[in-house]
């Protein structure tokens, strides 16, 4: 017989009068989204516990547990007594309150229950009871015209996700009686065979029904391997071989043959490619032009790149540095919050298990979103099942924000981007650095040492039913129906007890090797090491489970997080184990390494999988595919509607300037940047905002600088990490697109004191899907955008001698669904590339922030005027007699990163006193973000730009140019190691605060500064 | 006692993430800081009597679910309560910051070891997590860890989303127990502005004895001045973090 008690944790008498930030924030979204008026709102959090044996004084017990008595009080479903409810509804100005009930759907992850339950197993009364936790919400409402199916809508719009949670509509009375606990009630069913001797319209719909997402000649090769075998295969192995051939574990698009060729008709300026073979992108492009740098520049810093978790370079003395970024779009898609998350402990997991494994250290984020504004203000409705983007974008941050601060990883760098084009599939770029001795216990760390007769461990959560299909889930677009077990949570506090385990567990050299279980589960992780040793046996029934009631194809595929899985020597397994409980985290054997060739997987000892390592990881064929670029055979945008817009105040720079400063792309997300907590570790030298003290540090920083000295590498080391991304470009050329991404990355790490020739890049391309389909017109076009991109990335890392050592692709961004009207709509991401730049700052003397010094410096535009081209895009958005027009400024690479060389060298002699990209909104911008976080202002000498080019000069945008200020006593030997290269002086920097040309105002500093922050608010 | 007898003992585990930032900043200063996971001392609790000063570092215990610190704060109470008790009795030194600072109140030991809580830290005002560097005002008080900084204005980091003190009872009493605390020299260290709605805007207390002290800020990320955020005031030089440090085990030489 069981016991459900439900606890209620209330402000007390003294803290019951105020609503709280979070309260009002959700009666504004109600307003703002919704048109609800809400009069009262109260938010109470709850939790329900299960026990088998009555516990009378849980009133008590709770209490130690839950409230604070400073400012909580606790109700309890035992005390039958609401009266006092009563009187605290009415103080809080409540007359007849509805009430949301939120709680978790049976099974999901609860960190709030996980917690709890830890806390009353503390208790001595407690310790030896079996209890259940499980967390909700409630929320007390009042308002206009509220009825229970707008405060369902209302609840589903803001308050809960229908794939996670279950929201009731309840009488206030009525929620602490017939309590009921949400326990999962699964039955596992045994492995079975399926039957691939059916014709082929039959296996593309068990194709379907299983969530395999094959093709079909992928199906008819594994048909064929089964007949060989004389059986079929069992459930088990199908859903091995799907996932481990899933476009998200397999990459078959870049290693796929491709012939790629072009319209006679290309726009003028864009760069023919001619007619491609390329035999696998991956392949030829990327690692082509990493192998060919190692080669030619004979570095020798290169330790680990393209095999493992994570790329590994030697950029310190002391020790190995480790870098990694992944996406996690389509979960961020379906739960914004538990997507980005998972998305943050997923990429620290991959450092985590590179090699023996990596500390992490820092965190970076890069988001692609849509805004609701645009919708919105244009009149323009967003198909059905859409989320609305604001509360994406809400979700996305602070899934990155519980991600990194609860995990004590400083968030360093990163980028908002919007687009409309990303309301369909938000992009969520997640990535970390990481440090790892360069030899421990005698043995390089960066290597992995599974062996034959290690025991297989899987450490850290549960298996449960949640992230089944993740992998091929992400490897399909985004339509209705998709199960809901896709969808998962974080738990940061088990990865961050698991992370500090296995850190411990390798200095004290417990285990031979580890990876982290991501898509696709123990099918990939153990899938994976396996090939090392060249085989292993698994007993499902041995793996830790979330709860009864899992079948063998679940365990072997669920992709429960917070798991990494070892390879521990016999005689190490006891201390491994007994390590892993004193740090309370759960540990158990399932296998051996074997050297048998295949992958053995038995439950119960019955076997319910039995295939060929060579069959799962090398038999597959290339994928042949069709690439053609015509800008033509672009599918209709889905958005038609013409939108009215003002037309530019003619030569009103100041006008123009303020405006372009509250874009998107532009203005300050500083109140979501400093909910990440991008110091902790006490390493982070260039913070992502800086200026001066008196305006309180609010100018964007270029890049992020870690010191390595708190890591254990040296005193005067550090490392700069930094991002370059231009999807706007894509509809113009990808190839000019990457090669910006890349100049942006770079130029952004050179510009904080990074040695370009001690620099590392990681690639993540975000793309719409190139697989041709009917429902899929311009895939042609868009594989040929993925050439010219990844073309892109060989042309322009070869000629910076820069290698990539590691990098994603996602290739299925596109949303399928329906407008209220019923027609069908599809929207695709623009393509998108993240680069990611690692570079070696080789003394802090080097390093150099963004924002003006001193007054009376000199400030130079280093780069060309490029008052010719007509590419200023913020102008465009913003007015409708502006249009960006082909051809845009290309980069010479070559004497490009001759330039970044010789601003190195003036970095480190110190020469520079402040140093700052030129990107989104142009020339004028980066000028005003240079004064505008500082007391000094500018005033402009550019008496020799003609009037009617003075627009083009301020707002064109393009790669490679700087703006800097330089004392002029160093202005000779400033100007000597540029001699050669395009520099420009533009002005003197005064104390004034003001941006001006010669005795015409621009604007003040104040003035830019509010515009760019206008979003931003409740800091202080 | 020299400098180099003096054993300092810094916490880790359970989500805490600061433990190195920590142990680095007494280091610093010459001493030997021991990172110790809260379990180990648990199996092992008689090694606080031969330590000097306890650390409970900044980060996240248990993920801050139930109330920040709280969980933690159960933890070291159930398990390890009697030995705290005596390291207190022995007037030995304690120091929380951030999240350490939210489990010593939790826990009982501030703002008056072992009595009922007058006193809390909870949401911040704006309702979120903050990082930003603040000025702060130290101030005359009795507190050990702040001896050379009295009445000096410093900057220092904030980074927490609940850093609000609020004391017990209505706003006479809350009066009354600010008085209390401020007349027996326990209000250490102020905000010069409002940063997160904190009472009086306190940012750090001690106990009677000034050997206890929590703080919200984090000196131990300020103890090189290449972490100001200011980049002018950027060099090699020790911040002024490391004073609090410094102050510590400069209390155990003189006192052990």
């Amino acid at each position: 017989m069981s016991h459900v008690y439900r606890i209620e944790i209330f402000p007390n008498l003294d803290n019951l009068f105020l609503n709280t930030q979070n309260e009002e924030s959700l009666k504004n979204w109600f307003l703002k989204y919704m048109d609800v008026k809400i009069t009262a709102f109260w938010e109470v959090k709850t939790f329900l516990v299960e026990t088998n044996t009555p516990i009378p004084q849980i009133a008590d017990l709770a209490a130690e547990v839950f409230t604070d008595t400073v400012t909580e009080c606790l109700m309890t479903s035992i005390d039958k007594n609401q009266t006092r409810l009563f009187q605290f509804l009415k103080s809080k100005g409540f007359n007849k309150p509805s009430l949301i009930d939120v709680a978790f759907r049976p099974g999901v992850t609860d960190n709030s229950a996980h917690a709890a339950l830890e806390a009353l197993k503390l208790l001595p009364a407690l310790a030896n009871i079996e209890l259940k936790v499980s967390s909700g919400v409630m929320y007390f409402v009042e308002g206009e015209n509220l009825n229970s199916d707008l405060l369902v809508k209302m609840a589903y719009e803001k308050l809960a996700n229908s794939l996670l949670h279950k929201v009731s509509i309840v009488p206030v009375t009525a929620r602490m009686t017939d309590l009921h606990f949400p326990n999962v009630t699964i039955e596992a069913n045994p492995s079975k065979t399926i039957d691939l001797d059916v014709d082929s319209k039959i296996l593309i719909k068990m194709n379907q029904e299983n969530c395999w997402a094959l093709s079909l000649a992928e199906i008819e090769h594994i048909k064929k391997y089964f007949i060989a075998l004389k059986r079929n295969p069992t459930d088990v192995e199908m859903e091995i071989i799907a996932q481990s051939w899933s476009e998200h574990c397999k990459h078959k698009i870049f290693s796929s043959e491709i012939t790629y060729s072009e319209s006679k008709n290309i726009p003028a300026g864009v760069k023919a490619l001619g007619d491609l073979k390329i035999n696998g992108i991956f392949k030829s492009y990327i690692r082509g032009a990493t192998l060919k740098i190692q080669e030619e520049r004979k570095i020798p810093w290169l330790i680990s790149i393209f095999h493992d978790n994570a790329g590994i370079v030697r950029f310190d003395d002391n020790i190995d540095v480790c870098i990694k970024v992944e996406t996690h779009n389509s979960p961020s898609a379906l739960d914004p919050y538990g997507g980005a998350l998972t998305g943050i402990l997923g990429v620290n997991r991959d450092i985590l298990g590179v090699g023996l494994g990596a500390k992490p250290i820092a965190n970076t984020n890069v988001f692609c979103l849509a805004e609701n504004n645009y919708f919105a203000n244009n009149q323009i409705s967003l198909p059905l099942l859409l989320k609305n983007p604001d509360r994406i974008k809400e979700g996305v941050h602070q899934g990155v924000q519980d991600g990194g601060n609860k995990s004590g990883i400083p968030t360093v760098n990163g980028a908002f981007v919007f687009d409309r084009d990303y309301v369909g599939k938000p992009l969520v770029y997640c990535g970390t650095i990481g440090v790892m001795p360069k030899i421990e216990n005698n043995l390089p760390t960066c290597n992995k040492g599974q062996r034959p007769g290690d025991l297989i461990v899987m450490a850290g959560g549960r298996i449960g039913k949640d992230g089944i299909h993740g992998a091929t889930f992400s490897s399909m677009e985004l339509v209705d129906g998709v199960p809901s077990s896709v969808v998962q949570i974080g738990d940061p506090i088990t990865q961050k007890r698991l992370g500090d385990f296995l850190i411990e567990a390798r200095t004290l050299g417990l285990f031979n090797s580890v990876t982290d279980n991501g898509a696709g589960g123990l099918s990939s992780s153990v899938g994976e090491m396996a090939q090392l040793t060249d085989g292993a046996i698994v007993h499902l029934e041995k793996a830790l489970v979330k709860y009864p009631g899992l079948s063998p194809f679940e365990l072997m595929v669920s992709e429960s997080q917070e798991r990494m899985t070892f390879s521990v020597a016999i005689e190490k397994s006891s201390a491994f184990l007994d390590l892993a409980k004193r740090r309370s985290v759960e540990a158990s054997i399932i296998g051996e390494f074997t050297d048998s060739g295949v992958l053995d997987i038995r439950y119960a000892g019955i076997p319910v999988a039995n295939i060929s390592l060579y069959f799962l990881h090398e038999s597959l064929l290339p994928m042949k595919l069709e690439a053609h670029f015509d800008l033509e055979k672009s599918s209709k945008h889905w958005v038609t509607k013409k939108i009215t817009k003002p037309k530019i105040p003619v030569q009103d720079w100041g006008a123009i300037l303020l405006t372009i400063l509250r874009s998107p792309n532009i203005r300050s997300h500083e109140h979501l940047v400093r909910r990440y907590d991008h110091e902790v570790k006490a390493a982070t030298i260039v913070k992502p905002y800086t200026g001066s003290k008196e305006i309180g540090f609010s100018a964007p920083s270029d890049a992020g600088v870690i010191w390595m000295k708190p890591h254990g590498g040296g005193a005067d080391n550090a490392l700069a990490i930094s991002c370059g991304i231009n999807p706007k470009v894509s509809r113009f050329d990808s190839y000019l697109m990457a090669e910006y991404a890349v100049d942006e990355a770079v130029r952004n790490a050179v510009c904080v004191g990074a040695n370009p020739d001690e620099m590392v890049l990681v690639d993540n391309y975000c793309w719409p899907d190139p697989i041709p389909s009917a429902k899929n017109p311009d895939a042609e076009l868009k594989l040929a955008h993925l050439v010219r991109a990844s073309k892109a990335l060989y042309d322009i890392s070869l000629s910076y001698g820069m290698p990539f050592v590691s990098g994603k692709d996602s290739m299925k961004n596109d949303f399928i669904g329906k407008t209220k009207e019923g027609e069908t709509v599809k929207i695709s991401v623009p393509p998108t590339l993240l680069v990611t730049a690692m570079g070696r700052v080789p003394s802090l003397k080097c390093i150099t922030t963004s924002e003006v010094k001193n007054s009376d410096s000199i400030m130079y535009l280093i780069g060309e005027d490029l008052t010719q081209y007509k590419c200023a895009f913020e102008l465009a958005e913003f007015y409708e007699d502006y249009e960006v027009t082909y051809p845009f400024p290309n980069l010479d690479t070559t004497k490009q990163i001759e330039l970044y060389r010789k601003m190195h060298q003036a970095f480190c002699q110190e020469l520079i006193e402040s140093s700052h990209d030129i990107s989104d909104g142009g020339l004028l911008l980066a000028v005003a973000e240079k004064i505008m976080g500082t007391v000094f202002g500018v005033n402009l000498a550019l008496s020799d730009i003609p009037l009617v080019q003075l627009r083009e000069f301020f707002f064109n945008e393009s790669a490679g140019r700087f703006i800097v200020t330089v004392n002029p006593k160093n202005k000779l030997k400033f100007l000597e190691i540029l001699k050669g290269f395009a520099v420009r002086e533009l002005g003197v920097t005064t104390s004034s605060g003001n941006l001006q040309m010669g005795d015409t105002p621009i604007a003040t500093g104040a003035e830019c500064l509010s515009n760019y922050k206008y979003l931003v608010e409740g800091l202080v | 006692m020299k400098k180099s007898e003096i054993k300092v003992i810094v916490l880790t585990g359970d989500g805490i993430n600061c433990e190195t930032e920590t142990a680095g900043a007494f280091r610093d200063e010459g001493v030997s800081a021991t990172i110790m996971h809260i379990q180990d001392l648990i199996d092992n609790p008689k090694v606080l009597e031969t330590a000097h000063i306890l650390a409970l570092p900044g980060g996240f215990s248990f993920g801050d679910e139930i109330g920040s610190g709280q969980i933690l704060a159960l933890k070291l109470k159930y398990s390890l309560g009697v030995e705290l008790k005596k390291f207190v009795d022995d007037k030995k030194l304690v120091i929380g910051i951030c999240n350490g600072f939210q489990a010593l109140v939790r826990l009982g030991l501030l703002p008056k070891p072992f009595e009922a809580r007058t006193m809390t830290l909870t949401h911040n005002r704006q309702g979120h997590f903050i990082d930003l560097w603040v000025e702060l005002n130290v101030g005359e008080s009795c507190c050990v860890w702040t001896k050379t900084l009295q009445q000096k204005s410093i900057s220092l980091p904030i980074r927490h989303g609940e850093g609000k003190i609020v004391f017990a009872g209505n706003s006479a009493n809350q009066m009354a127990i600010y008085e209390t605390i401020l007349s027996g020299g326990q209000v250490a260290l102020t905000y010069n502005e409002d940063v997160n709605g904190s009472y009086q805007k306190i940012a750090g207390v001690c106990d009677p004895t000034g050997r206890i002290f929590g703080l919200m800020p984090h000196p131990e990320a300020a103890v090189s001045n290449w972490l100001n955020p200011d980049a002018k005031s950027k060099n090699g030089s020790a911040g002024i973090g490391a004073e609090f440090f410094k102050n510590g085990i400069n209390y155990c030489e003189a006192h052990f």
